[in-house]
């Protein structure tokens, strides 16, 4: 078996990098897949919170690397019960204390006996983004519609193509459909033609996944989630399949569909 | 850091980094000023090197200062190499020059410091922007350009009957977006086969020619042509500079950050122009048209 080894990062910090590691790699093993996600996030681990794994954390990526355990010690089994393991980063150490080409062994050795890796990458562009960028051999692009974060994600566009890793993909995060409907915030189109780049996903924002991240439940376990039936569409996608890309609009709730229904003038609503 | 990638039989690698452009350098107030750097190589401070050589994967790699001067460049990179002389005896180098593109005069004296100081030949420049060797050869040494009334038409009128004996280099083709923090600094015009992102920065002596949107920082005519011109599908940018003129665009609504869009109609190109010391923009109608009727940049 030879899987894949992906890496998930931004640039800008704060635009939900560890959020979809977490989501994606639940997705995937949803769908069957076997997967692995690493935090290469060393001293600023959060990986295992969002996953609601930090209470079994016992060896780390560093362990590994430094051959203190072996590799499957170090894997933490999903609390859902899929076929998704963590490796979380260490938490009392820093970047520099493993090197680009020890990752890359590492999820080569992997890549033999998992269909995905998924690399939650450090916010930056200093040696964290370096230790996992040349680890993997894919690279997916999350940002927010926001200016700053865009212009830190066209950065990391320009780097990964630097460093070998071409035609990296794109998650747009958080797009809040009525902001930007009111022309506040930047659309789909506006993000797509700056970045230039293969879009994989739109992702609404969605309070439901604060609460899931903090309760260390993926939104994907949520049905009523939009940003969860997001991120499994990701997943499909990621997995080869063709599914067509959503534009988040805005729900309308029952009242306002009974009030449509009875002919009462009320807010436009864009349904798609 | 490593913005190369390994080539098993190659034993070696040299890669510019990108750390210290656009404003990301460790010490405040932007770009180091070359006597700081080259203090800085001479002494061996502990403060970041030069030049610095790790392992990576099966080979080596010397990870250069994006932003270093090249001669401090050459001095520290043939220090390096002369001092481990034996570990360089023979095989081929990829220089991966990051986001920083290198002129064949730079890249002359990067062959020269590997040859004169190991086996070491380079075999390939890189960068992030392409492959872009090979290289032609060195241009002329440079003379005086014309200036002033007139400039414009006799110029184009030497460029185009004597190509050879132009004291500009050839023109760079860019065949990507040109994205933020990626700075070329090119003794000839420079072409962008897609968009100039924010955040970037093109310093060309002759013109920028850009078949995108241009939203980074342009210089055209960067060593005081003013003659020289921006043209692209659409002029985005919050500054201008041609020769020694700079204009910024006036703000606008919400999207005042972005600066004004200069957009003649869709799909039509602008032209971006310097004139009596002011920049003006205007539908291009050739680049050797007669312009009079531009509106200014920062209007």
């Amino acid at each position: 078996m030879t899987g894949k080894t992906i890496v998930i990062t931004s640039g800008k910090g704060g635009v939900g990098k560890t959020t979809a590691t977490a989501n994606i790699g639940a997705a995937l093993a949803m769908r069957g897949r076997r997967v692995v996600a690493i935090d290469t996030d060393i001293g600023l681990r959060n990986l295992d919170v969002v996953m609601g794994l930090e209470n079994r954390i016992v060896y780390d990526v560093v362990n590994i690397i430094e051959g203190k355990c072996r590799v499957r010690q170090a894997m933490i089994k999903d609390k859902q019960g899929l076929e998704l393991y963590l490796i979380p980063a260490a938490q009392t150490r820093d970047k520099d204390s493993i090197e680009p080409s020890q990752l890359r062994e590492l999820c080569a050795g992997l890549e033999q006996e998992y269909d995905y890796i998924l690399m939650d990458c450090p916010a930056g562009i200093e040696q964290g983004f370096r230790n996992a960028t040349t680890a993997a051999r894919e690279a997916i692009v999350v940002t927010t519609p926001e200016v700053a974060a865009i212009r830190d994600a066209d950065r990391i566009i320009g780097l990964l193509e630097a460093s070998g890793l071409h035609h990296p993909r794109l998650i747009i995060n958080r797009i809040a459909a009525d902001l930007v409907r009111r022309g506040d915030m930047m659309g789909r189109e506006d993000v797509e033609s700056l970045l230039a780049i293969e879009l994989i996903g739109l992702v609404p924002a969605d309070e439901r996944t604060v609460s899931a991240a903090n309760r260390g439940v993926p939104v994907v376990h949520d049905g009523r989630s939009p940003a969860g039936a997001a991120f499994l569409r990701i997943a499909a996608r990621i997995d080869g399949e063709e599914v067509p890309l959503n534009e988040p609009s805005h729900r309308p709730g029952m009242f306002h569909k009974l009030r449509d229904m009875v002919g009462m003038k009320g807010r436009a609503y864009s349904h798609a | 850091m490593g913005w190369a990638v390994v080539i098993s039989e190659l034993p070696a690698i040299a890669s510019f980094n990108k750390l210290k452009v656009n404003g990301e350098s460790d010490r405040p107030g932007g770009a180091p000023n070359r006597a700081d750097l080259e203090t800085n190589s001479a002494d061996g401070a502990a403060r970041r090197r030069v030049v610095n050589v790790t392992g990576r994967g099966g080979g080596v790699a010397f990870v250069i200062d994006e932003a270093a001067p090249m001669d401090a460049v050459a001095r520290e990179l043939g220090a390096q190499l002369s001092a481990q002389g034996a570990l360089f005896s023979a095989g081929g180098v990829i220089v991966n020059t990051g986001g920083r593109i290198l002129d064949a005069r730079d890249k002359d004296v990067i062959r020269r410091v590997f040859a004169e100081n190991s086996g070491l030949q380079v075999s390939r420049f890189v960068s992030s922007v392409g492959d872009y060797s090979p290289e032609p050869p060195l241009p002329p040494p440079r003379r005086p350009r014309p200036h002033g009334a007139g400039a414009t038409l006799g110029r184009a009128f030497a460029d185009l009957t004597r190509g050879e004996q132009r004291n500009r280099a050839q023109a760079l083709l860019i065949r990507a977006t040109f994205r933020s923090g990626e700075s070329v600094n090119h003794r000839g015009d420079v072409v962008v086969l897609g968009d100039m992102n924010p955040g970037s920065e093109i310093l060309a002596d002759g013109d920028i020619v850009v078949m995108g949107t241009v939203q980074g920082l342009p210089h055209a005519g960067a060593s005081g042509d003013d003659t020289a011109a921006i043209i692209a599908l659409e002029i985005a940018s919050p500054r201008v500079r041609i020769g020694l003129c700079e204009a910024d665009a006036p703000p606008t609504g919400r999207n005042g950050r972005d600066g004004k869009r200069r957009r003649a109609s869709p799909g039509q190109l602008s032209i971006v122009y310097a004139r009596r010391g002011g920049i003006y923009v205007s539908p291009f109608a050739g680049r050797f048209a007669r312009y009079t009727k531009g509106v200014p940049y920062d209007g």
